[in-house]
């Protein structure tokens, strides 16, 4: 054993009672990897943390917590134990940690190589510098950056988030750790990044033939990388077992709702329910809105007189046609101009060039008028559930208002009623009308993110990324009371998505989006099962898939 | 555990939070005391310090020369806090038509009051002291401090620069200034200049920071180029010397100098109010605001400035501070308030050629010390209170 | 990084046109304004004589002309290139280098641009002394707070910095002059001033009659600075209660070096709580006791041969004397302020990710502080520096006033005083010229310490 970890018990500020780790127990062998998935809030990050003894300050390991770490020719030692001093000697030489953040986790003022340096000389403090620079250069190249010598010496500003994960792997690998602990490694890249980062991790591995304590939220992650499994809920381990087991045959009733509340796994319950699709032709026809050749731009000033020297290209020679009721998801990684586009739709950001057609009638001709004529018509629904209500006013004012605004009810009693009767609409208590949005859970609070959009009786919404920041369980009733929604009040959604799996289970029809470009737009199923382009077949192959487990 | 959902840097909940964090605070509660008995002293001054008895007893029955010589300040700074008393008492009983009410009477009372009062133009102090003497048989109550601030003890002699306790016609605590005025009487009366220059520059510079911060925040482009270059015209040169022109070249009476140190001190608040609004203006809720095309006096005041306030709350409270700080340093220049008593400008006769009048150093500037210290363990409070990282760490 | 900075030079100058603009509008809107009467007012002068001095004012200044023209023709005046007048106010030529004028004070009668080389090198003197100072000792303050959070040293030192802040710097002023410099009490420092009359005459460099004496002093100075050092190499650990012992030993010695036996007593009382802040602060053994001895013996013997008489002081001592007071009275506060942000800075710092990385691969805390954290924290003490300036500027005009040093400060509050138009213009212009600079080399500052902000 690698690892073997006894009675793990973390609580915060001292309140023994409430522990946010309860008493949990697994065990490494070396050369696997382990997987612990769960929620957020679950308890896995400080799991992580404590084996490394990072924990915050207000944070403390139980007493009776046994952490006996194997070192392999001299005796195994029990973390929890350890000095400060034994531990910051294990820190990097013999345990290694990789961080969620790429974008914060490295040092924005001092070089790459300064900081792939300094991990090294702490392992080797005999090396010469010549010596230290060959092994900066050697792992950089293992976890395949390319330019090394350039890469060196530049700051991690200038590097994408994948590269910066990259230089991350390259400083705890550097020194040939027994045990690599990754904590969310991934969760913040996109999905071709991500693919590319956990086969790097897999080769990495079979390589030097260490452990790892792997820690994530995606069970497409789990599927591909796992040896074990641990499934945590609040606090506690759940269920444990080979990852095949807990995939294919789960026996805890908390694991089975998390698989079947995957959207691959929602994709097949819904269609066998689904009537089929109508004849795309005959709905090109009548397009509800059109767009043609939208052009955004963000200019580049530079030189002495801040003259536009150059544009960003957030929107490139866009044309999309959706027709009334439909469904269009727009997918894409960061930085693809999903977004972009969802918030020209509104008005929000002014196109450079090109058209919007709302029933034929151009939305861009006159333009002062654009956003007033489309307000009660159009909606949005954000992404971030904390920051998308406002948090001093209460549920009420936020439907209210609007609605004042656009003469919809004949009175404040009539505009509560209708605020009320939304409420219902959304599975939300009529009384939380007068509660403010920090006493709602994020999955509440995105539903009083979609009454507030639905509150001005709208026809067309654009929902951005709308269940990114939700936990599987609560993504998977979101979706369903959105889809009954369009239903039930005849909407026609702009779905935007990074999740491939979320847009099959929701939309009719796809539009995959790459640099500001729209690269194909076809059916969601002909999309998702056998699309044409390169790009559209890169990106699903990348995407992570329980199902893909054999 | 992730970090979304650990601060929610704004619920209205919160506003209390921030109030319990800011009581719980040592620093905030000596402040708070301090700024307390401050309102105290300058809104009964004349109780406490003055040369016209409380109350005469005498054959004719009972005078009260002290309440006759109340100028149309005092009455006005009584009235409201008497005002106010009994509104905090009353609070849960009123309804909002009937505040609005007592605003108004309570506005149409002190216009009325300035008109309607006029205390005798001459005072004679010395008086009273030569009654008293003369009929002992009268009863006669004395302030506390039995001086007026510009009582200088012509029937005493030379008492200029008397040490604290030494006594001339009676003991003064806290000894005499050159004109041979008692200390602590000129400290109490002072307070009020202090506190009114201290709230009401505060008060107007935050009014205007906050207005042209927010505009040149939300939108951004031409308003936030020119209003940067306004608040940079106000920033590059020391607002002391800005100040000390203002002062130089007009009238110096106390509504002057407030409106002055407003006036100058602006730019802090809009830099502050400018990135807030910026910041706000990317939030979601803002933006879906925008799209429900809310109005634009909706937008900016009630869904960005209520979210944004705190830190200018910080800022004004340090404000505060600076504020009284600007007016004893131009009384202390000599270029403050010409005939009214002010700490900075009793701190200024400490040191005269070789002499040192350590009484007048340490209670003038010591009040001073307290008063600036009080808002700043206030401000550093209320920024710690509002400061997710200083919970997440300690 | 060049095209940067040559805009932002061009930027200066709207903004100081602003400056003047305002100032010079604040000046013509007062009640009674600027005026030849003004000028010659409570000068008891014959009817004529009155009128004459009014005609030559308004010749010489152009009081009569409605304020936009005077404040267009001040600055054609004081801009480099600008519009060249005959006798008569007809225009000549335009030139492009005909040079600044300031003009001339209303009240001195002196050209405003000698008044100005005489002044402001003195109130930069006071400023470049004090921001270094300043920096230095917040920064060690502050760290030190930072690492050890919670702790004694940080909960005593928080409180006693929020204290000096709020100390006025009128009032710091005034106690240091009344109770240091004044004849009533102890006479250690000068009154007023920069230097005695006796210090112009003297050579520049500290110096004593024979080259014996001087290799004496210095043989002594080594031998007591490696008594101390030996002390502290007894246990190696514990070299701050040493520490802490000599500086309240030191100025024991050297209060009682320079003021004599009769303010011993000041001098003891406040070299107690010097050491009594230090224990305090430090959680410190009694072992320093022993430190203090040594530092009032070692100054005891400097002092022998400081009295022995050969020795002169020179101006750089005299000088330095003379600072002592206002650099202290005038760095209190940025001290406090300083200290106070480094340490919230740094605090930021020690639990951002990056440090949590740099604890991961092994780092203790102290390479984490020094190699990562350090530098980060210092970004936003950069920003401060710009509005750093001012500050001080501000600050030297009362700590002129105090200590009546002949500087910038003074002669800004003189002028006011005097409403003495072209030398209020010149000093607000040449204060906004300061500032600006001070931002723009802060904003430089910032770009090299921060790789990520890129100006082209």
């Amino acid at each position: 054993m690698l690892l073997d970890v006894q009675n793990l018990s973390v609580f915060f500020n001292g309140e023994r009672d409430k522990p946010v780790v309860d008493s949990i127990s697994f065990s490494l062998e070396r050369g696997r990897t382990m997987c612990l998935v769960g929620e957020s809030g679950s308890g896995k990050t400080m799991t992580a943390l404590s084996v490394t003894r990072l924990l915050p300050n207000n944070a403390s390991l139980a007493d009776t917590s046994k952490i006996v770490f194997d070192r392999g020719p001299e005796p195994s030692v029990d973390l929890n134990d350890a000095s400060a001093e034994t531990m910051r000697q294990f820190r990097g030489s013999d345990i290694a940690m990789i961080f969620q953040e790429p974008m914060t986790s490295l040092n924005p003022v001092l070089t790459i190589g300064d900081q792939l340096a300094e991990a090294i000389q702490h392992r080797w403090p005999e090396l010469t510098e010549n010596e230290i620079n060959t092994k900066c250069r050697e792992s950089l190249e293992k976890v395949r950056l390319d330019n090394v010598d350039e890469r060196l010496n530049t700051y991690p500003h200038l590097l994408s988030g994948g590269q910066r994960q990259r230089v991350m792997i390259a400083m705890a690998i550097a020194c040939e750790p027994k045990l690599l602990v990754a904590d969310e490694p991934t969760t913040a890249l996109d999905v071709s990044v991500q693919a590319d980062i956990l086969r790097l991790i897999q080769d990495l591995q079979s390589e030097n033939g260490m452990g790892i304590l792997f820690i994530t939220h995606d069970l497409g992650v789990v599927a591909q990388i796992a040896d074990t499994v641990a499934v945590m809920s609040r606090g506690q381990i759940v269920e444990k077992a080979p990852v095949r087991s807990v995939l294919k045959t789960p026996d805890h009733r908390y694991t089975q709702g998390l698989l079947d509340a995957l959207p691959e796994n929602l994709v097949a319950t819904r269609s066998q329910e689904s009537s089929p699709l109508q004849m795309p032709q005959e709905q090109l026809e009548r397009s509800y809105i059109e767009i043609e050749n939208l052009c955004v731009s963000f200019p580049i000033r530079s030189g002495f007189f801040r003259r536009t020297t150059g544009y960003v290209h957030a929107l490139d020679n866009v044309s999309l046609k959706i027709s009334r009721s439909d469904v269009v998801a727009l997918v894409g990684e960061s930085g693809s101009g999903k977004t972009t586009l969802g918030r020209t739709l509104l008005g929000l950001i002014a196109p450079h060039s090109g058209s919007i057609k709302l029933e034929g009638d151009d939305l861009l001709a006159t333009k002062s008028d654009f956003p007033k004529n489309i307000r009660n018509r159009f909606q949005y629904i954000f992404q971030d559930p904390v920051s998308s209500l406002n948090p001093r006013l209460t549920i009420a004012t936020t439907l209210i208002e609007p609605m004042g605004v656009h003469g919809i009810g004949e009175n404040f009693d009539e505009r509560v009623a209708i605020a009320e009767k939304l409420m219902g609409d959304l599975n939300l208590d009529e009384k939380s009308l007068w509660r403010l949005p920090y006493q709602f859970s994020g999955g509440q609070r995105q539903r009083i993110g979609i009454a507030r959009a639905l509150c001005v009786n709208p026809e067309f919404i654009v929902c951005d990324e709308i269940t990114s920041a939700l936990d599987v369980s609560v993504q998977s009733e979101l979706l369903q009371l959105l889809l009954d929604l369009r239903e039930s009040r005849d909407l026609t959604l702009l779905f935007i998505s990074h999740d491939i799996g979320v847009i099959e289970y929701v939309s009719d029809y796809t539009a995959v989006m790459h640099r500001g470009e729209i690269v194909e737009f076809d059916e969601t199923s002909m999309i998702c099962h056998s699309p044409k382009q390169h790009y559209t077949q890169e990106l699903l192959a990348a995407v992570p898939r329980v199902s893909a487990l054999t | 555990m992730t970090s979304a959902g650990v601060t929610h840097t704004s619920d209205p909940g919160y506003t209390r939070l921030v109030l319990s964090r800011v009581l719980k605070h040592r620093g905030a509660r000596f402040g708070l005391i301090w700024t307390g008995l401050l309102v105290l002293f300058s809104v009964f001054a004349p109780l406490f310090a003055s040369s016209h008895p409380l109350l005469i007893v005498n054959e004719g029955g009972l005078s009260s020369p002290m309440l006759r010589y109340l100028s149309a300040v005092d009455v006005i700074l009584l009235l409201l806090f008497i005002f106010a008393a009994v509104l905090i008492l009353i609070r849960y009983a009123v309804g909002r038509v009937y505040w609005s009410v007592v605003l108004v009477t309570l506005l149409i009372s002190v216009v009325q009051s300035f008109y309607s009062i006029s205390p005798p133009k001459l005072v004679v102090y010395e008086q009273y002291r030569q009654d008293v003497q003369l009929l002992e048989s009268q009863l006669v109550l004395m302030a506390p401090v039995p001086f007026s601030p510009k009582d200088y003890l012509r029937d005493a002699g030379d008492t200029g620069f008397l040490e604290p306790l030494e006594s001339s016609i009676s003991t003064h605590w806290l000894g005499t200034d050159e004109n041979g005025a008692d200390v602590l009487s000129r400290m109490i009366h002072a307070s009020r200049i202090a506190l009114g220059i201290g709230f009401v520059a505060t008060g107007i510079a935050m009014f205007v920071g906050v207005i042209i911060g927010g505009l040149m925040g939300y939108f951004s482009g031409v308003v936030d180029v020119i209003g940067m270059r306004l608040v940079e015209i106000f920033e590059a040169v020391p607002t002391l010397f800005l100040l000390l022109t203002f002062v130089a070249f007009f009238d110096r009476n106390i509504y002057l100098l407030m409106v002055i140190i407003g006036i100058t001190s602006w730019p802090g608040y809009a830099r502050y109010v400018r990135a807030e609004y910026l910041r706000l203006r990317e939030q979601e809720f803002v933006q879906a605001a925008v799209i429900c095309d809310l109005p634009l006096w909706s937008i900016l005041f009630r869904h960005i400035l209520p979210n944004g306030i705190a830190p200018v709350l910080v800022a004004a409270s340090f404000g505060v501070a600076s504020a009284i700080l600007a007016e004893s340093t131009l009384s202390f220049l000599g270029l403050g308030l010409v005939d009214d008593p002010s700490w900075g400008q009793m701190l200024n006769q400490a040191v005269q050629s070789s002499s040192f009048y350590w009484w007048m150093a340490f209670f003038p500037g010591g009040a001073i010390f307290l008063t600036v210290f009080s808002y700043n363990l206030i401000g550093d409070a209320l920024r710690d209170a509002i400061d997710p990282n200083s919970h997440k760490m300690s | 990084m060049t095209t940067y900075i040559v805009r932002r030079l061009f930027l200066m100058v709207p903004t100081l046109l602003g400056i003047t603009l305002i100032v010079f509008t604040v000046m013509a809107a007062a009640p009674g304004g600027i005026s030849a009467q003004s000028l010659i007012e409570g000068q008891n002068l014959e009817p004529q004589a009155k009128k004459a001095l009014e005609d030559y004012y308004n010749r010489l200044y152009g009081l009569d002309d409605p304020a936009p023209v005077q404040y267009l023709r001040w600055l054609n005046n004081v801009s480099p290139a600008g519009f060249i007048f005959d006798d008569d106010g007809n225009v000549n030529s335009f030139s492009f280098t005909k040079g600044s004028n300031l003009g001339r004070s209303f009240r001195v009668g002196r050209p405003v641009g000698d008044l100005l080389a005489e002044r402001i090198p003195i109130t930069l003197l006071l400023n470049v002394l004090s921001i270094p100072l300043i920096y230095a000792i917040a920064i060690g303050i502050g760290v030190r707070a930072a690492a050890k959070s919670g702790s004694r040293f940080d909960v005593t030192s928080n409180v006693i910095l929020l204290g000096l802040w709020s100390v006025p710097t009128m009032l710091a002023g005034i106690l240091m002059i009344g109770f240091l410099a004044n004849e009533q009490h102890w006479r250690w420092f000068p009154t007023a001033g920069l230097s005695t009359r006796e210090a112009l005459d003297m050579p520049f460099m500290p110096h004593w009659d024979s080259l014996g004496q001087a290799a004496v002093f210095a043989l002594s100075l080594l031998g007591f600075t490696l008594l101390f050092l030996v002390l502290a190499k007894l246990r190696a650990t514990k070299i701050r209660p040493l520490l802490s012992g000599s500086y309240a030993g030191l100025f024991v010695g050297v209060c009682w070096m320079i003021g004599g036996s009769e303010t011993l007593f000041g001098a003891v009382i406040l070299g107690i709580v010097i050491f009594a802040i230090f224990q305090f602060v430090d959680d410190s053994g009694w072992r320093s006791v022993l430190a203090v001895l040594v530092a009032v013996v070692s100054c005891l013997f400097v002092y022998s041969f400081w009295s022995s008489g050969g020795f002169v002081r020179g101006f750089l001592l005299d000088r330095l004397w003379h600072l002592v007071l206002p650099v202290a009275c005038l760095s209190y506060g940025g001290v406090a302020f300083l200290a106070r942000l480094s340490r919230s800075s740094v605090l930021e710092n020690l639990y951002a990710d990056y440090a949590r990385t740099a604890r991961a691969k092994g780092l203790s805390e102290t390479e984490v502080l020094w190699r990562h954290v350090m530098r980060n924290s210092l970004l936003p003490l950069i920003t401060v520096s710009a509005s750093l300036l001012p500050a001080m500027l501000a600050g030297s005009v009362i700590v002129e006033s105090i200590f009546s040093i002949d500087g910038m400060g003074k002669l800004a509050v003189e002028a006011v005083q005097g409403r003495d138009r072209e030398l209020v213009l010149s000093i607000t212009l040449f204060s906004g010229i300061l500032t600006l600079f001070g931002y723009l080399i802060a904003d430089i500052c910032y770009a090299i310490a921060d790789p990520r902000v890129n100006y082209d």
